[in-house]
């Protein structure tokens, strides 16, 4: 056989707990044993059931280890690493959890799921030195509107219809006895210079941050917010970008 | 061939740098040889790795270890990955940058372990060939590390150590020498070990390697280890380590702890048993053979 | 609201929000120090925060594959209340 065809039924096998070892593996006695090969199928399905749970420790918190197990199986039978960058696994684990049958009772699983995929990513995210608000200060009336926020390479924006940030946060030491949340909460997740960053934002500022993050200009992101009786344009964006949520500001088309 | 960048270790022992011991090393500054990463952790953007490891480098040598290469694929390398291991050399200047005779790439995906080949004319032209564009691409010579492994192949007509030595030959790289490795594979498929180390061509070595292995049975109730990293070395494996550096002198040597990481302190305790049998056969050695 | 007073109303509000900002009592060194009176500030652990590594090193904790197990509970979710829901999973399939 051909290394190309030898590696094919390596992987066929390696993949699917239901194939018999491939042909040809062998062992010093001369006869395959199938514990041997099941080696190298638990090293990859231990260590990417690992790597999901280092990058969802809440996750697996609230759901317990066993059940957390048996989602991360199920999410890997389908969800090899695109590349050898295993701290960027589970980016999608999020989306899955959200579709996962077993789950669906604990709607806001996914969520938090989303803000610890956010918050390794920005761990490991571009270095950049956030937009500071005096480089607004120069700018007149006309010239602000037009203006768009480079989100920081690090930011990320999450609204969520449940209270995200607090569950997340209700998680991050011992918990003692019950907890009571409500309502939806606007997450953002920041990275100003190397440690990460958890906020949730005020309500009123949900609409507008979500607007900058998709890239509406400042003018644009205002007047969606002007229903919002209490919102304050120029508190949200100082509030926004002293968290670190931009990178920089362009000027387009005017 | 272009000249490539040959880097030099110091005959020290070494640890495996992990997060969770940063702040230790950057504030108590321990006395290690030098401190080695898994090249595939640092291949994030930026952040607080990078700051971490920029610092580190400053203070001590750096070993760079890939995992992800899949040297021993059939398929081709992938030429993005060779691109950040060039941007982490040139970025981080390392002593010593070291894959292991393994693959792990396929179309279903990264397989995420260092899976085995057979060793056969054809797997040896196309591991040489791997090694060689790898140093061509990095301007740096690899070090080849000897696997350990669970099964063996019919389809195998070479002996392992006339693989390496062959492939060595052939690319002008180094090997690294996992004593580990040896001792795993030996007592998995019924070799002695001492045989194997004492035919291994030493003068290629320029790193070796210990680590903890696990112990369990196969199918047929035989003894089995797994290359675990997540212990101290054991004492069979270390009494290797003494009679390998016994024969060849004194090597740089990294103590591997990647599961169950230990407190910093303990991981430097093992780091001093091994620089104690470095420190006794020290001077006996010429520098690794090298190419231009 | 035209255009340009709109622009002039946003201009307005960035003035006052600023002044407020700089008058406001933080110490000079917290450039960052604006998070203090903006959202909630939530406490994460920065050590654990690199993920699971790339890692050559195999393992004999096994991973029972195929093996169907029953979920119960045993997770947080069942000491939180969420909106009046108490956390619920239902058995699944490995």
């Amino acid at each position: 056989m051909d290394i190309i065809a030898i590696q094919n039924a390596f992987a066929a096998a390696l993949v699917d707990p239901g194939q018999p070892a491939p042909a040809g593996i062998t062992t010093a006695r001369g006869k395959p044993d199938e514990k041997r090969f099941a080696v190298y199928r638990n090293n990859v399905a231990v260590g990417l059931t690992r790597a999901l749970e280092s990058r969802f420790p809440v996750t697996r918190q609230l759901v317990g280890a066993d059940f957390f197990a048996g989602m991360a199986r199920a999410f890997i039978a389908g969800h090899k690493p695109a590349s050898p960058l295993i701290f960027a696994y589970g980016g999608d684990f999020p989306d899955f959890v959200a579709g996962f049958a077993p789950a669906a009772g604990l709607p806001y699983l996914a969520d938090v799921a989303r803000l610890e995929a956010a918050w390794t990513h920005a761990y490991h995210a571009a270095d950049a030195v956030p937009l500071a608000i005096a480089t607004l200060a120069g700018l007149d009336g006309e010239r602000l509107a037009v203006a768009r926020l480079t989100v920081h390479p690090a930011a990320a924006l999450l609204r969520s219809c449940f209270p995200t940030g607090s569950i997340w946060q209700a998680h991050q030491g011992d918990i003692a006895g019950s907890a009571s949340f409500s309502g939806g909460e606007c997450v953002l997740v920041t990275r100003p210079e190397f440690d990460v960053r958890v906020h949730v934002l005020p309500p009123r500022d949900a609409p507008f941050a979500e607007a900058l993050f998709g890239g509406l200009t400042l003018g644009e992101a205002a007047e969606r917010t002007a229903a919002e009786p209490e919102f304050d344009f120029g508190a949200a964006l100082v509030g926004l970008i002293g968290l670190g949520a931009f990178a920089g500001v362009r000027m387009e088309g005017g | 061939m272009k000249a490539l960048h040959n880097p030099h270790l110091p005959w020290r022992a070494g640890l495996g740098l992990k997060p969770e011991h940063y702040a230790d090393i950057l504030s108590a500054r321990p006395d290690v040889g030098f401190f080695e990463v898994h090249a595939e952790n640092y291949m994030g953007d930026g952040g607080a790795p990078h700051r971490a490891l920029a610092a580190i480098a400053e203070r001590y040598p750096i070993s760079l270890h890939g995992i992800g290469l899949s040297i021993g694929a059939a398929r081709p390398l992938d030429r993005q990955h060779l691109a950040r291991l060039r941007a982490l050399i040139d970025r981080y200047r390392p002593h010593s940058f070291s894959e292991h005779l393994a693959w792990s790439t396929h179309d279903a995906g990264f397989l995420n372990d260092v899976l085995p080949l057979p060793y056969t004319a054809e797997t040896l032209e196309r591991v040489s060939a791997h090694v060689d564009e790898a140093q061509q691409a990095t301007g740096c010579q690899l070090l080849l590390e000897n696997p350990s492994s669970y099964v063996l192949f019919d389809d195998s007509t070479i002996d392992e150590i006339d693989f390496l030595d062959a492939i060595a030959e052939r690319s002008g790289c180094g090997l690294l020498l996992d004593v580990n490795n040896v001792m795993v594979s030996a007592v998995n498929h019924g070799l002695d070990p001492y045989a194997y180390m004492d035919r291994f061509p030493v003068e290629r070595v320029g790193e070796i390697h210990l680590a903890g292995y696990d112990e369990t049975v196969d199918g047929a109730g035989e003894r089995l280890l797994i290359d675990a990293h997540g212990s101290k070395v054991r004492d069979d494996v270390f009494a290797l380590y003494r009679h390998t550096i016994a024969r060849c002198g004194p090597v740089a040597t990294l103590i591997e702890w990647d599961n169950d990481v230990p407190t910093f302190p303990l991981l430097l305790a093992e780091a001093r048993r091994a620089d104690s049998v470095l420190a006794t056969a020290a001077g006996r050695r010429e520098p690794m053979r090298r190419r231009a | 609201m035209n255009r340009q007073t709109f622009a002039f109303a946003l201009a307005g509000s960035l003035a006052t929000a600023m002044a407020t900002a700089t008058a406001a009592p933080l110490p000079a060194e917290k450039m960052v120090g604006m998070e203090k009176c903006y959202g909630i500030a939530l406490k994460g652990q920065n050590d654990c925060a690199a993920g699971a590594g790339t890692t050559c090193a195999g393992t004999s904790t096994m991973d029972y594959q195929g093996n169907a197990w029953k979920a119960v509970p045993k997770g947080t979710c069942t000491t939180m209340n969420v909106d009046g829901h108490m956390g619920m999973l239902e058995p699944a399939k490995g």
